[in-house]
């Protein structure tokens, strides 16, 4: 099979199999990225794609995704790799005869310290190596998509820590030696923005910010992925959705929050956007209840002709 | 092609944008490999090695058509006089004539629909001294102006007049209405022009603009010889600082975490094992440290100590517990305010609870404050910090209290603008001094800098 990002086209091509729409932008940097050998890092408000974008390279390439989440306190030895202690012990005690058997008939203690230390690699092999998602992206033998998952929430010793991972690809681990990538992954970092990331890492990726989707590509999204929804609803659910997303909110809805509405509207057998499914049906777009009192007012006081499909149908012969 | 690349990035820098040199170099390996045919493609080639923060994205997308063009030449209406009958032409000519022959000319030009030559423009520019224009702000204002050199104003009422004189000499409606729509749109077209021609010509002076030596000077500059607009721009230079020193105290404190077996912590957590060692606890080496900070926020001292607060509010994950307080003539608990990240702001709003009058600095009083409310958040793991100059317009010092929070605190560090040599008049600093383990003289903003850097080095 050829390789499914070797230009632009094919890049946005063989997203939309996985689901995701790329629009230009996103299909012209993740080929860039790809080409030049990059990090991705990726911004944007909440729930606009960023992690699925990830998945949708990972699929499309057909390379398995590992995937660093990261939070507060994550830390080398959950994000590379850690001694498993445990195993470790266990296998000494059951191999206790066998280490009496190669111990025992050593005549003197130096000569049994030494036929220990001997063994020692067996104690100290990748056997007990316990692989977390770095180390893991850097020894599998297939390319991979190695997607860091909220990179702002991960304190900045953890940032520091990952810029040299992300620069050479190698990790040194004292007993085994340094280990090197077979293939470099395709790695991806996701941030919401909460926390101003260090410039270095920045200087390291090729930035791509995703913001809310137009009424179009927004409509694409929803008929690719709520299949179910009719044309017409969709059409207005999205208009809907795009209108508050105009207006003053703490949380504005995201395209994630659009696709559990329409999920929604399918589930309600709704035929219209009318007063009471809105009025039913909008806690799953808006989460707040300030927000949700403002859009009650601003879209569902004025009782009739809001919600009336002549309002919303305007466009739906395009 | 390259030299308009660089000469963008030269542009993108003059605009506060920091481009590193490797991420110029990525741009272009960019462009390489996407090629420029395809202007979209280049436009995020360039963008996405270039910009990586979403506050500059607007001045890439301001600056980018200025150096690349907007793809298409002016929208031009076309030429009304081409498809007239023999007897409108006339009417027209015959109204033309009223006017004076240099109004008359532009006229001409714009029913035909011709634009404006390179030679023009720079002539234009010229007029009204567009070459020494760097900030793009000017930009719509230039072009307001050169447009007004080419009598654009006097051109429009003109126009509404050759319309109404036709419409005297029996022009049908209809056929006025399409000359004047196709006459606007010539006009926009022009404009559109000037614009452009504008735009690429202040951005073209902003890349020649030196850069950077601007930023070395400033940090360099004592306070007290800053412009309010020097300030702003030291402001946001603080919060790039910061992330760039939290970057280098974080390595170095995990770094030295790599410490010993703490064996209180490796037999309590082994117990549910029955005492086999299975999970293994190590000390943490460093201690990040506490800190107490008392700023005088009096108008000599107020910029030095809002850069500080901005530090450490920035240092907050390197740091575990910051208690700050302020003071002019009496002392107030500011920690509450710092909600955000802006230590302006909240500086600024404690000014407006206790605003600043003349020479009411009182230190002493402030300490007295202090002592009587808040001495218990200094204990053996503080480090206290003072800014101020020390200057007391000779109100009792209160030495006492002061060698008390001193004996209290784990490190006492006065940061004072001042040299020693200038501890005199109602300076009381020569007596604070010997009771603090540290006096940094931080007079400029790379002092501030290697101040904080020590502070949390040790």
């Amino acid at each position: 099979m050829n390789n499914p990002f070797e230009s632009t086209g094919r890049v946005k091509q063989s997203l939309n199999t996985q689901k995701y729409i790329a629009s230009d932008e996103i299909a012209t940097i993740v080929f860039l990225a790809q080409k030049l050998g990059k990090p991705l890092l990726t911004e944007g408000p909440a729930g606009v794609g960023k992690t699925e974008l990830a998945k949708a390279i990972a699929g499309a390439t057909g390379r398995e995704l590992i995937r660093l989440q990261c939070y507060e306190g994550l830390d080398e030895s959950k994000a590379l790799y850690e001694w498993e202690y445990s195993k470790q012990l266990l296998y000494t005690q059951l191999l206790r005869d066998k280490l009496n058997d190669t111990l025992g008939t050593a005549g003197s203690l130096a000569e049994a310290a030494d036929r220990l230390a001997n063994e020692e690699d067996v104690f100290f092999s990748s056997r007990f190596l316990l692989q977390r998602p770095l180390l893991k992206a850097i020894l599998c033998d297939q390319p991979t998509v190695l997607l860091i998952d909220e990179i702002d929430r991960a304190d900045a010793e953890f940032e520091a820590f990952l810029l040299e991972v992300l620069s050479d690809f190698q990790v040194s681990v004292p007993e085994l030696g340094t280990l090197t990538a077979k293939h470099r992954p395709f790695v991806v970092l996701t941030s919401n923005n909460t926390r101003e990331l260090s410039e270095a890492l920045k200087r390291r990726c090729l930035y791509l910010f995703i913001d809310y989707p137009t009424l179009h590509e927004e409509l694409a999204v929803v008929r690719l992925k709520v299949p179910d929804l009719s044309p017409k609803l969709a059409q207005q659910a999205v208009e809907f959705v795009q209108k508050l997303r105009n207006t003053d909110m703490r949380k504005s809805p995201s395209i994630s929050e659009t696709l559990d509405w329409a999920n929604a509207l399918v589930a309600l057998n709704a035929k219209n956007l009318d007063k009471q499914t809105l009025e039913d049906t909008l806690s799953v777009l808006v989460k707040h209840e300030a927000d949700l009192q403002k859009a009650k007012r601003q879209f569902l006081a004025p009782p009739p002709g809001r919600g009336k499909p002549d309002e919303f149908g305007r466009f739906s012969g395009n | 092609m390259e030299s308009r690349i660089l000469q963008l990035i030269a542009a993108l820098r003059a605009s506060g944008v920091r481009v590193s040199l490797a991420e110029s170099a990525e741009a272009f390996s960019a462009v390489d490999l996407m090629g420029i045919q395809h202007r979209e493609h280049f436009r995020l080639s360039l963008r996405s090695t270039l910009i990586k923060d979403v506050r500059d994205l607007p001045v890439f997308d301001k600056l980018f058509p200025l150096f690349f063009g907007n793809g298409e030449p002016p929208m031009m209406g076309g030429n009304p006089t081409d498809d007239m009958t023999p007897e409108e032409a006339q009417m027209f000519a015959d109204a033309l004539r009223q006017f004076a022959q240099s109004l008359r000319q532009r006229m001409q030009r714009l029913m035909n629909g011709e634009q404006l030559s390179r030679e023009e423009l720079e002539q234009l520019g010229q007029m009204v001294g567009l070459n020494q224009m760097d900030d793009l702000r000017y930009q719509e204002w230039m072009a307001q102006r050169m447009m007004r050199a080419l009598a654009f104003p006097e051109v429009r009422e003109a126009l509404r007049e050759l319309m109404e004189q036709l419409q005297q000499m029996g022009m049908s409606k209809e056929r006025i209405e399409e000359i004047r729509e196709q006459i606007q749109q010539n006009m926009q077209g022009l404009e559109q022009q000037i614009k452009q021609f504008a735009g690429e010509r202040i951005a073209e002076n902003l890349s020649e603009q030196p850069p950077s030596e601007n930023m070395d000077n400033l940090m360099n500059r004592p306070f007290q010889a800053l412009s309010d607009d020097e300030k702003k721009v030291l402001q946001r230079e603080v919060k790039r600082l910061a992330a760039a020193l939290r970057t280098r105290i974080a390595l170095r404190q995990k770094r030295a975490k790599s410490g010993q077996l703490d064996p209180k912590a490796t037999i309590r957590k082994n117990l549910k094992y029955q005492g086999v060692p299975m999970e293994i606890k190590y000390r943490d080496r460093i201690r990040k440290p506490k800190i107490v900070i008392i700023c005088d926020i009096s108008t000599s001292m107020r910029f030095c100590s809002e850069l500080m607060l901005s530090f450490l509010f920035a240092l907050q994950g390197q740091i575990r517990k910051t208690h700050a307080f302020a003071f002019i003539n009496h002392l107030e608990y500011i920690s509450d305010d710092f909600t955000g990240s802006d230590a302006d702001e909240a500086v600024a709003s404690v000014l407006w609870r206790m605003p600043s009058g003349h020479y009411n600095t009182d230190l002493g009083w402030s300490l007295n404050d202090f002592n009587n409310e808040y001495l218990d958040t200094l204990n053996g793991q503080t480090t206290l910090i003072i800014v101020g100059d020390g200057r007391n317009n000779y109100n009792d010092p209160r030495v006492d209290i002061f060698s008390l929070m001193a004996r209290r605190a784990a490190r006492t560090i006065w940061l004072n603008p001042e040299p020693p040599i200038l501890w005199h008049g109602d300076s009381d600093m020569a007596r604070y001094a010997p009771l603090c383990n540290n006096v940094l003289k931080v007079g400029n903003l790379r002092e501030l800098v290697s101040a904080v850097d020590q502070l949390l080095s040790t």
